[in-house]
């Protein structure tokens, strides 16, 4: 298929469903490095919600991505799950009234979401968040319409940044304040967008 | 880490349940029944004050629904800001026609959510404004402190605010008060053991037995520094020196919480206090109404808080004003 549809949405929260059985401790074993250690749990509560909210019948990807993020925002209160769902709520404005997008069509809503959560958490590009990963995936599918080679540049941006970030401080939230010892580190954020890409391009 | 539960993920409603079971004087409300508000409902005419942040902290912030301090409390997942139908019913079941400050800790996601509430609640003409607490010195330098996160001081600033309500007082005036209070409040944390969110198979973070950390987070965000467990003396005089350059007391008198984080026995923060204590008269301080106990917690997280509340005559009236809720109650 070369659109994304609704079909695709839900093959990708069921994708990501499946995953967080075992990204769940792994995610908050990073967090717990960082943060409160709960990131994982939140995450799988969310996403569980997303699988749980019922997209088949909604009459476009706008509908859809506007259930699905409802279901986000009532899963949770937290900073991750609620720039979530703020992305979510971006792309349901970006898709509306369309039944489908070409996959090339990725790359801008990938780019909307990444700014509208700029906007709502005040992170910026460079501070070693979830925005960087967002970022680099959306730089790496632009221009792309083949579902195959959207998936496969995804996933390689994925570890791209992971890696080139991994070695780099945190610059935002309460990590700044012991920025060194952030280094050496994933973000828990970063890594879950990270992994759930790998998870939904298989 | 054992917990006496029946399962993680039935944690937070589970002890909603309880807690207004033991104390009729709170109800639970809001379409996921995750706000706390007064059995009595807000009254007429007065400023209603609405907070909200994540549970684990008990008797923050539910705790602290009641007269004289605030009206209604969305409450959210263990460790996680409250989500945004939570925020809005809180502001709704709040507002009594003279508008709502929303007043809670510096966290993303809480502020996040309740940013979104209050842009989405215009349309129903409820008026808000806003005060976060800030008072963490170790979550942000002098220069970047509305950057700081807020944990115990924030009692203060519901304190002096609800008392404010009470009186009659517009929300401006109730907003200036609470932004006073936030202003006047300076907290620092040591952690000697961490916690176990529910959900979590291991703790937040790992400490060596001999171990202790200043500086940290209610969450369990690394802090300061990391050392050898010194005399309570010692620690406490670091924190009070620590507290003391961030913001000198010039009006003389002070209100002091020591607080534990929740395993921390009351005998070891009365040791604390009297160090405490001691310190503040050698600085000719005088102490108004000292504070010592588990007034918000971080589950069975071991170690304690000390907040400094630097008052004037202002500040000290609205804090000796009368207060009841289940965990503070000013007679």
């Amino acid at each position: 298929m070369t659109a994304i549809t609704t079909q695709h949405i839900a093959a990708a929260v069921s994708g990501a469903k499946a995953a967080m059985g075992d990204l769940e401790q792994v995610l908050n074993e990073a967090d717990s490095k960082l943060g409160d250690g709960d990131t994982g749990s939140m995450l799988t509560r969310l996403i569980d919600r997303l699988a749980e909210a019922d997209t088949a019948t909604e009459p476009s990807l706008s509908d859809t991505f506007s259930k699905l993020a409802r279901a986000a925002m009532g899963a949770t209160g937290s900073s991750l799950g609620t720039l979530f769902a703020t992305g979510l709520m971006t792309a349901s404005r970006m898709t509306k009234g369309r039944e489908a997008i070409p996959w090339s069509e990725l790359a801008p809503l990938l780019s909307a979401s990444r700014d509208a959560m700029m906007a709502r958490g005040g992170a910026k590009l460079g501070d070693k968040t979830v925005l960087d990963a967002i970022h680099e995936v959306a730089l790496a599918v632009e221009g792309l319409n083949d579902p195959v080679a959207v998936a496969q540049s995804a996933k390689q941006a994925g570890q791209v940044v992971l890696e080139r970030f991994f070695n780099e401080s945190c610059k935002v939230g309460r990590a700044r304040m012991f920025a060194d010892k952030s280094v050496g580190m994933h973000d828990p954020g970063m890594l879950a967008f990270v992994k759930l890409v790998d998870a939904v391009a298989r | 880490m054992k917990k006496l539960l029946n399962a993680p993920t039935a944690y937070v409603d589970e002890v909603l349940d309880g807690l207004t079971l033991a104390h009729p004087s709170l109800v639970r409300d809001g379409t996921a029944g995750r706000v706390i508000r007064r059995a009595s409902g807000i009254r007429s005419g007065k400023v209603g004050i609405a907070s909200g942040g994540g549970s684990g902290h008990l008797p923050l912030f539910t705790g602290y629904v009641g007269s004289g301090l605030i009206d209604t409390c969305a409450i959210g997942n263990v460790f996680e800001g409250p989500n945004i139908d939570s925020c809005m019913d809180a502001i709704r079941l709040a507002n009594g026609g003279r508008g709502v400050l929303r007043l809670y800790g510096n966290y993303g996601g809480d502020r996040m959510n309740f940013d979104m509430a209050g842009e989405f609640l215009e349309e129903e003409r409820i008026h808000t404004t806003t005060v976060l607490g800030t008072d963490d010195i170790a979550s942000g330098t002098q220069d970047e402190r509305q950057k700081r996160r807020g944990v115990a001081g924030l009692i203060y600033a519901y304190k002096a605010a609800g008392a404010k309500a009470e009186e009659g007082a517009d929300l401006d005036e109730v907003t200036r008060v609470a932004r006073k209070a936030v202003d006047a409040t300076r907290t620092i944390g040591v952690a000697l053991a961490p916690c176990r969110v529910p959900t979590a198979d291991r703790p937040t973070f790992s400490l060596a037995g001999d171990e202790i950390e200043m500086g940290m987070g209610i969450h369990g965000e690394p802090g300061i520094w990391r050392d050898k467990l010194k005399p309570a003396d010692a620690v406490v005089d670091e924190m009070i020196d620590r507290l003391l350059a961030d913001q000198p007391v010039t009006t003389g008198r002070i209100s002091i919480l020591v607080n534990g984080l929740g395993a921390t026995p009351l005998e070891e923060l009365f040791i604390l206090y009297r160090r405490a204590a001691e310190r503040l008269r050698q600085a000719k301080i005088e102490i108004v109404q000292p504070l010592v106990g588990n007034y918000v917690t971080s589950m069975e997280m071991a170690g304690a808080s000390i907040s400094l509340h630097a008052i004037d005559d202002e500040l000290a009236t609205l804090l000796a004003a009368p207060a009841d809720c289940p965990f503070w109650r000013v007679p």
